[in-house]
């Protein structure tokens, strides 16, 4: 093969394998905007004349679940989305400046924390909700959230409170600002890109939960719009234009979230694989 | 706390009195308290103490409909060596690790190759790769159950060109597992694809230049230069793959619930849930928990030992 015949090649390749991936994907943004009975007809074909008739029943349907479900979600992804960040980032810088044992013992309980599965917690976890009164509530689902999702964020600002140098901290010290002043003041706007990190990955992870909202909300006090999507599925058997609208608003957030912050991702993602 | 903090401030060294022990004491348990403390406090409550009460559970038959619950000591592990449903669910749950390890894997290091330039064109492509990442597994599961269910669009698509009787990527118990790999493995590639890219990309091109000069050809160059090098990727993507597929549950209670027949696709994560909110059997729940949180332990720790033991520094 001759290198001019693979500097053509290459990119078609690629382009042709992405839009096999994206074929799925592609059937449902088509059929968002066509009449079931299209949909049937000619799933694959391009939506023209387009309408929003399968949104629109989705935002109108009487039983509110859309928008029930949009107005929890919001919540309390962005309550958990922000308690984690600041404990976090107050937890991991106090861990990576405090040597000994018990900040290493510490550590690790946290970082062991890493990977537990929801299901191996869920049912003890809804006892200790129980507990407290929180089941069925949006405090308790944002506390448990909160609790699970503090690992993550400690993993991450503490490997970048390595980056900023404690000479700093030091000098703001003898400038006479306290603990709290000097991390909130100096060392937390320098660890931008971990708080940016941390708030995209736990928005988008909190946001597209399934197991947690499912069984600490319950099928009476409502539901996330993940879960909106899981409960619409039933009442949809055939009707595949307004779920497919349903699973599209559900994830637009998240996608214009992604499209937004492209870089932030990647960045965050990729920090590990390219160590050395 | 018994723990040397860095220091932060430049105290002037203090008289030996008591008053100015507790004064400068006094800054570094506010600042636990301040800092440590809030954080800790929600990660016992609701991950430890469940995580702990969970193992205390399991030695109960603490059921939700039942007023009384007895120790049983063992009984419930015991029952678990017997129980061919959970068996099937862990054997199950093997089958999906490994082809959600392996599969996205492969093909997520192909298409990082192929995309491994730069440019518009490789960044919008890995974007395109990206998205599934981004949606929810419930939304991806509703997304191939259409496709992929008995009269689904991909079996329509198959009679168009002509297969008389094409399978039951779903309903046929047989298949169904695989197609569940198959649909998460979809989800995953993009992570992959990311995350090789970038490790492709941190590879100085004169490493790859000197192979070429020493004669290397461009297997020789990928097996020599490549793959050593990115030994970070391949750790980060393996022990990422590894935890997702043996947590598998959004998969499977979305496309199969379980099914077809039974437990033809049940995970342990399902079979907890199942057992724990559907069969009440908290107790036993708990012993299943158990075992699949040693389990995950121990691969994930395992996997990170011998990945970062091949890992070369520059």
């Amino acid at each position: 093969m001759s290198s001019s015949t693979a500097s053509w090649l290459r990119p078609l390749v690629s382009l042709f394998l992405a839009a096999c991936f994206f074929l799925p994907l592609y059937l449902v943004l088509v059929n968002v905007f066509k009449p079931s009975q299209d949909i049937v007809a000619h799933p694959a074909a391009l939506p023209v004349p387009a309408t929003t008739a399968n949104l629109q029943a989705v935002l109108d349907r009487p039983d509110r679940l859309f928008w029930y479900g949009l107005v929890n979600s919001v919540e309390i992804t962005a309550f958990s989305v922000t308690i984690v960040v600041v404990l976090s980032a107050m937890l991991g810088h106090y861990l990576a400046r405090t040597a000994g044992l018990a900040a290493k013992v510490t550590l690790l309980i946290l970082l062991s924390g890493l990977t537990i599965p929801s299901a191996v917690i869920i049912s003890s976890l809804t006892r200790v909700l129980d507990s407290f009164g929180l089941m069925g509530t949006i405090p308790g689902i944002v506390l448990a959230d909160v609790g699970y999702y503090l690992p993550f964020g400690v993993f991450v600002f503490m490997g970048f409170v390595k980056t900023v140098p404690v000479e700093m901290e030091q000098a703001a010290a003898i400038d006479g600002a306290g603990y709290f002043r000097t991390f909130w003041q100096i060392v937390f706007p320098l660890m931008r890109p971990a708080t940016a990190s941390v708030f995209i990955f736990l928005g988008v992870w909190i946001w597209n939960d399934f197991l947690n909202p499912l069984i600490i909300l319950g099928p009476d006090t409502g539901t996330t719009v993940t879960v909106g999507v899981y409960r619409a599925i039933g009442e949809h058997q055939t009707d595949f234009g307004a779920l497919f609208a349903f699973m599209f608003l559900a994830s637009l957030p998240v996608l214009v979230l992604f499209l937004l912050f492209q870089k932030s991702f990647v960045k965050g993602l990729t920090s590990g694989a390219t160590k050395g | 706390m018994a723990a040397r903090s860095t220091p932060l401030r430049h105290a002037p060294p203090a008289g030996p009195g008591p008053a100015a022990r507790r004064a400068r004491r006094w800054p570094k348990v506010s600042r636990a308290l301040l800092f440590a403390a809030p954080g800790l406090v929600i990660y016992t409550a609701f991950v430890l103490v469940p995580l702990i009460t969970n193992v205390a559970n399991s030695f109960t038959d603490l059921n939700t409909f039942r007023p009384s619950t007895h120790w049983v000591g063992l009984a419930n592990y015991r029952a678990l060596l017997d129980d061919a449903d959970f068996h099937q669910a862990l054997h199950n749950t093997v089958v999906l690790t490994l082809i959600v390890t392996i599969l996205p894997n492969v093909a997520g290091l192909g298409i990082a190759m192929l995309l491994d330039r730069s440019g518009w064109f490789t960044n919008a492509l890995r974007s395109v790769f990206f998205v599934p990442t981004v949606l929810s597994a419930v939304v991806v599961s509703v997304v191939w159950q259409k496709i992929l269910t008995d009269d689904g669009l991909f079996n329509r698509a198959l009679h168009a060109v002509g297969v008389g009787s094409p399978p039951g990527w779903l309903s046929d118990p047989d298949l169904a597992l695989y197609s569940i790999a198959f649909i998460m493995s979809w989800q995953v590639l993009g992570f992959c694809v990311v995350v090789y890219l970038a490790g492709l990309q941190s590879i100085p091109a004169e490493l790859h230049e000197s192979a070429v000069i020493d004669g290397a050809g461009a297997l020789a160059s990928f097996r020599h230069v490549t793959w050593p090098l990115l030994a970070p990727a391949v750790t980060i993507n393996t022990v990422m793959l590894m935890i997702t597929g043996f947590k598998a549950y959004d998969y499977i209670q979305v496309i199969t619930n379980g099914g077809p027949g039974s437990g033809t696709t049940s995970t342990i994560a399902f079979s907890i849930v199942q057992t724990a909110f559907t069969g009440n059997h908290v107790g036993y729940a708990a012993a299943m928990a158990t075992v699949m949180f040693v389990g995950i332990a121990l691969l994930s720790a395992g996997a990170l030992t011998v990945l970062q033991r091949r890992e070369v520094t520059l």
